[in-house]
């Protein structure tokens, strides 16, 4: 991951402000940078979405495609996740340089999806055992500048409300064959529900308070921090700690606490966006990668 | 402006890829209309008339231009075409639509565009900007495109007012589509219906009958009973064929019988290819060629193939209870083993309709419109058609397209597409049986004579790269005489070893024919010459096929020989092939040649060497027929031909002679080397010729007319076949044995060319020889021209290109050139046929002696050898009373009454031209001997001296 380099001074100064509830920028503890969302950024995809958060970039595009349902789950579609971390966002991730860093996210976002309310796998099945869309979730850093797991949460879920899937239908004949058809029209699409997909709040300990949404270099001066996926409903997923400092069950406990108060605030937020963004119609401007 | 099209698309492997295709918008497209100001500065030239003034239409008398939908494009193509038709506008979405289609209807369209006078201009609506749309929710991409072509009249509309307010030029939209007219007329573009316009032009009233007559859905169900069954939907078929419950395949009608059909199954791992389909319902609707679903019916359902000759003559529409006694004719008992697989048409895949010749069958009806139109081809049903002209187009070749076949009319619905001229006028006939077979018989188009060599052409020194020079050989060529295309040449001449050198020259035509260009692509396309009765369709351009590359006497000529070193047993002990360069001494005819060879007193190096070639070719058939190579025998008949008239006044059977066979040897001993070279060097591309042995059953007629006659013919091997033939003599009937020949022939499979890469077997049957190909006669088959290619590439004298060893390409080659020679093969016949009307009209009634060649249920085929006639006795006619006919199948026989008829007898007939029905003349027979009454037609019809041409045959000689 990008690093900064900051001297002891400088750390000091970090954790005496977060003490103080008042962090370098000017932020509380629990307050979230500003974060900008626009989908439908990538044409020839089904769905996807640009999030960027202070510094830090996420492109997340979903492509559809018709597959073979998993045999342990017959009527169910499934997600499949990959991780790009591009050599634009820190020289480091040049090479294969990316690609621990890549697995270990694309692994989180599998945790985080793997339950039954996140999303409904079964609305992805065309016929059981026989067809189903798989939703390939390809989630590009184009830069990093603290708090990557929040933010690609956050553009996951929108990408996966920008998505529309082609509604397709299935003939049978008398024999039991089965055949494909496609609707001719191409907005006769269907689209997720993504009331319950949940997004990672992180939370970092920095010295005996934690934080919301680190910078690079308030999570230079956090030894360990918390990722708690929450709901919109504010019902927690999943959890992992990282870091290699140690947290006592009090503060992980209160931390929870924060995650679901602050995790409802950015859903409520992100949902209201999105439907914005959505009431525009085709005919929005769109910022894209130039803007 | 930049916009993106994205839409869905089914992949081949059954997934769902959304494609996005960027799309720009411009503003600098013009309208195509001379003298508008706004479009000035557009690039193109200016396509329409400033003043459309030639058309008069009573429903819009401002001059106009016309915008057509895409299904007007489609269906009333043969409209537009027509040069009264001008000043049209054709959208680029009305384009791709036609194109996605209907290939066909879009290369006419494509033709139309680009003729000048017609000033027809294709408008890019899809990129300009104020005409493009987008695909709204909830619409379908057709209704998109009907509004994308609505918005571009209304468009055109403004955009012309604009240009000149007092003019009011006006832009008229025809749709066929009752919704999109409405719609056009609430958004204020003036539209109408392809009929309500052409009605309109009080001018052109012949033009009404172009029209396609195209029944709406809605007055379907209404008007008469049903006959047919609905077909499938396309969907439907696909999975039926998925998943075996139908069969795909070609329809094949029979010429035969209308109620009769075949279906040749595709993919070959099937055991049953062929299946009977019989009776008008099951064949529902299916016309010759089509691409059909069939499906097989229970096994109790099978049936024979029937032999009943059944011409569909009914003129009452609708029939349909006659129909189904005659059906039940088909319906006799049958032994089991008779029965095939007997299905019914449940679907169309594709049809292959195109526009087809033949002439109408005026109603009986005086002031009706509705016509029906019989096609010249016996296998392709009568249509319907809607004229007003009938009396004009009586006793005229015309040209008839289908538009469709309801499911409650008997015969399909059609319209008028073109008037050939008057039947039985020489130009005419020559005319339908060129577009019958369809063989391409426009002269060269300018693209293709630019790439002729320039005159006087003569051979530079680069030619002579890689190139022998054997000009200081004694070659020279013989053929039949009025040759004009020479394109094989001989030289024999004895080593200084004692062995014999013997030099096949081939015309180096793949000099002058460069892969890939338009000359190229013109000969593969026509992949054949025609010859018919007085006429020759050249394969190339008359330059090169009658001169450059005619191998003629004493000039210099690009050749490609072949020269083996034999020894005086015709053993080839060395093979060698180059090009060369050659100067032929002498054109021959065989008769020429005959003499040199047969007169003692002649001998100049030109004999002597016809004399080595002679002997070697002696030997070689010999060893080719111990082989088991087949001598078969067809009647093949010449004809004289009047030299001012061009009439045919004599016809005379072939003469063989000695040097018909020395030339041949030769010919097919240079084809066999060839092959093997060009094998050895591409066993994956090679072209090759194969003939399949036929299976045993094809020989059953063969083998059960031997044993009518105490014979016994072995069909084992083709050694066994040849020398069981060859024994089947009988010494009351010496023609017997030219009879059984011609059976034998009957038999036979077609050769085919094919490429090695995508066969196994490469055995030619006929020539027992266990690789063959087509090397000899470059001017006039393009398949020789490929080997030519390859075996330039593979001696070194020629650079190869990527097509020549592709075998997908080669292999789809093939499919055209066996296609190319079939069909020349049988516009060759036709045109024998022809003259052979012509020249019983001239002679009017004469009786002859003729054979039993095929016992029908109600007929019998005989052949004439005088004339190699071959004709059939009906026994049934119409307004006389029905003979007894029984009929066995085993032997087989028919007895009429209480006579018995078998194969090969020996009966009298009476061969007259019968133009009494002027949609078909045609040669009918009827038996004279031996009599029987009632039937048989008295002999006291003069019977004509036949002799008598002689005299005039001789006084053309002259």
């Amino acid at each position: 991951m990008a690093f900064v380099a900051l001297s002891e001074a400088e750390k000091v100064y970090i954790v005496h402000g977060v003490q103080e509830d008042l962090r370098v920028d000017g932020r509380g503890c629990e307050d979230y940078r500003c974060v900008e969302v626009e989908t439908d950024v990538v044409s020839n995809t089904s769905g996807s979405a640009r999030v960027k958060l202070g510094h830090t970039d996420i492109l997340v595009g979903v492509k559809a495609e018709m597959g073979t349902p998993k045999l342990e789950k017959p009527n169910e579609g499934y997600l499949e996740f990959f991780v790009d971390c591009s050599a634009n966002a820190t020289p480091e991730f040049e090479g294969r340089g990316g690609d621990d860093l890549g697995t270990e996210i694309a692994n989180t976002l599998y945790r985080i999806f793997n339950n039954k309310s996140s999303v409904d796998l079964k609305s992805l099945c065309i016929s059981p055992r026989e067809h189903c869309w798989i939703l390939y979730v390809d989630v590009l850093l184009l830069e990093c500048g603290g708090n990557l797991f929040d933010a690609i949460s956050i553009a996951v879920k929108a990408a996966l409300f920008n998505t529309r899937i082609p509604r397709v239908r299935v003939l049978e004949d008398e024999e039991g064959l089965k055949d494909i058809e496609l609707s001719d029209d191409p907005y006769d699409c269907i689209q997720l529900s993504v009331e319950n997909v949940p997004c990672i709040v992180t939370l970092c300990k920095i010295g005996y308070r934690h934080v919301v949404d680190a910078t690079l270099q308030e999570e230079a001066c956090s030894l360990a921090s918390l990722l708690v996926s929450v709901t919109s409903k504010g019902v927690v997923t999943c959890m992992r700690k990282v870091g290699k400092g140690s947290l006592d069950p009090e503060s992980v406990f209160e931390m929870m606490e924060t995650s679901k108060r602050v995790g409802k605030v950015l859903h409520t937020s992100l949902q209201s966006v999105l439907h914005k963004e959505e009431s525009l119609g085709p005919k929005r401007q769109k910022v894209g990668f130039l803007g | 402006m930049l916009k993106s099209r994205t839409f869905l698309k089914k992949t081949r492997a059954g997934g769902v890829m959304k494609i996005v295709r960027e799309h720009y918008l411009r503003d600098d497209i013009g309208c195509g209309a001379s003298g508008c100001a706004a479009c000035g500065s557009a690039h193109e030239g200016p396509v329409l008339e400033p003043q459309p003034l030639d058309r008069v239409s009573s429903l819009c008398p401002q001059p106009h231009y016309l915008l057509p939908d895409t299904n007007v494009l489609l269906h009333q193509i043969d409209v537009l075409e027509d040069p009264a038709i001008r000043n049209v506008i054709v959208l680029q979405t009305v384009l791709q639509e036609v194109r996605n289609r209907s290939a066909p209807v879009y290369k006419r369209i494509r033709d139309v565009t680009n003729n000048q006078e017609k000033h027809f201009y294709t408008f890019t609506n899809e990129h300009h900007r104020e005409t493009y749309v987008e695909q709204l929710q909830g619409e379908t991409s057709n209704d998109r495109n009907d509004r994308a072509i609505r918005v571009a009249a209304k468009w055109y509309n403004e955009h012309l007012k604009k240009m000149s307010a007092e003019n009011q030029l006006r832009v008229i939209f025809i749709t066929n589509d009752r919704k999109n007219k409405e719609k056009a007329i609430e958004e204020g573009i003036p539209a109408f219906t392809c009929e309500e316009y052409v009605k309109s032009l009080t001018a052109n009233p012949e033009l009404i009958d172009r029209l396609a007559c195209l029944s709406e859905e809605g007055n379907e169900i209404d008007s008469g009973k049903i006959i047919f069954s609905e077909h499938l939907p396309l969907s439907k078929l696909q999975q039926g064929i998925k998943s075996g419950a139908y069969l795909q395949g070609t329809f094949r009608a029979s010429r035969e019988n209308y109620l009769e059909a075949t279906v040749w199954v595709h993919g070959d791992t099937e055991d049953n290819k062929e299946i009977i389909l019989q009776g008008l319902k099951n064949l529902n609707r299916a016309i010759h060629e089509d691409t059909v679903a069939v499906e097989l019916l229970a096994k109790n359902q099978w049936v024979a193939p029937s032999s009943v000759v059944l011409l569909d003559e009914g003129q009452n529409e609708d029939d349909m209870e006659k129909e189904e006694e005659r059906e039940c004719i088909l319906k006799t008992a049958v032994s089991e083993k008779m029965l095939k697989p007997t299905g019914r048409v449940v679907g169309i895949i594709r049809r292959n309709w195109r526009p087809y010749c033949g002439m109408l069958s005026k109603s009986g009806i005086k002031e009706s419109r509705r016509h029906l139109f019989t096609p010249a081809d016996k296998r392709i049903p009568r249509i319907r058609i809607e004229t007003r002209q009938a009396s004009t187009l009586e006793g005229q070749r015309i040209i008839v397209a289908i538009d469709g076949w309801p499911r409650n009319s008997r015969y399909p619905n059609g319209h008028f597409v073109k008037n050939l001229g008057e039947v039985g006028d020489k130009e005419t006939e020559t005319e339908v049986l060129l577009l019958e077979h369809d063989v391409p018989h426009q002269p060269f188009s300018q693209a293709v004579l630019s790439l002729l060599p320039k005159m006087p052409w003569s051979i530079t020194e680069k030619d002579m790269k890689n190139r022998e020079d054997l000009r200081h050989l004694c070659v020279c060529s013989v053929d039949p005489p009025g040759c004009t295309d020479i394109d094989d040449a001989l030289h024999c001449r004895e080593l200084e070893n004692g062995n014999l050198e013997v030099g096949v020259h081939i015309a180096d035509v793949s000099y002058f024919i460069r892969p890939g260009n338009a000359l190229d692509q013109e000969s593969a396309r026509r992949g054949t010459t025609v010859y018919l009765c007085e006429k020759r369709i050249d394969m190339v351009p008359e330059l090169l096929s009658s001169n450059l590359c005619s191998l003629r006497s004493n000039v210099d000529r690009l050749a490609f020989s072949c020269i083996w070193e034999m020894n005086h047993n015709a053993e080839i002990l060395k093979t060698r092939f180059t090009k060369s360069v050659i100067n032929s001494k002498a054109s021959l005819t065989y008769a020429e040649a005959q003499m040199r060879i047969d007169s003692s007193t002649m001998n100049d190096s030109i004999t002597t060497s016809l004399r080595g070639l002679n002997k070697l070719a002696k030997i070689l058939k010999k060893g080719r027929i111990e082989n088991g190579a087949l001598t078969l025998s067809s009647p093949e008949v010449r004809f004289h031909m009047d030299s001012e008239t061009h009439d045919p006044i004599d016809l005379q059977t072939k003469e063989l002679r000695e040097t018909n066979s020395m030339v041949e040897e030769f010919m097919l001993l240079a084809n066999i080397s060839v092959a093997k070279k060009i094998h050895e060097e591409f066993s994956e591309h090679a072209l090759l010729r194969k003939h399949p042995a036929p299976p045993p059953s094809n020989y059953e007629i063969l083998v059960k007319a031997a044993k009518s006659k105490n014979l016994e013919i072995k069909t084992d091997t083709a050694k066994a076949l040849a020398d069981s033939l060859d024994r089947a003599d009988s010494l009351t009937f010496p023609y017997l044995n030219t009879l059984l020949r011609i059976l034998a022939t009957r038999c036979m499979m077609q050769a085919v060319y094919f490429c090695s890469g995508m066969d196994t077997d490469f055995h030619h049957y006929g020539l027992a020889s266990p690789i063959y190909t087509h090397f000899t006669s470059p001017i006039r088959r393009y398949a020789d021209i490929i080997v030519h290619r390859l075996l330039a590439v593979a001696v070194g004298a020629d650079c190869t290109y990527p097509e020549l060893t592709d075998k997908h390409k080669l292999a789809e080659l093939c499919k055209n050139l066996n296609f190319r020679h079939k069909m020349a093969q049988y516009a060759q016949r036709a045109s024998v046929a022809f003259h052979t009307q012509l020249f019983f009209k001239s002679k009017g009634i004469v009786s002859e002696e003729a054979y039993i060649l095929f016992v029908r249920k109600n007929a019998l085929v005989v052949l004439i050898p005088k004339y190699g006639l071959e004709g059939t006795v009906f026994f049934e006619e119409k307004d006389k009373p029905k003979p007894r006919l029984t009929y066995d199948d085993e032997i087989p026989s028919l007895k009429i009454e209480d006579t018995v008829f078998h194969i090969f007898d020996k009966v009298k007939v009476k061969i007259m031209l019968d133009s009494s029905n002027l949609q078909h003349q045609k040669i009918r027979m009827s038996l004279v001997e031996p009599q029987i009454p009632g039937i048989s037609v008295p002999t006291d019809t003069s019977n004509m001296d036949i002799s008598e041409p002689e005299t005039k045959k001789k006084k053309l000689q002259k």
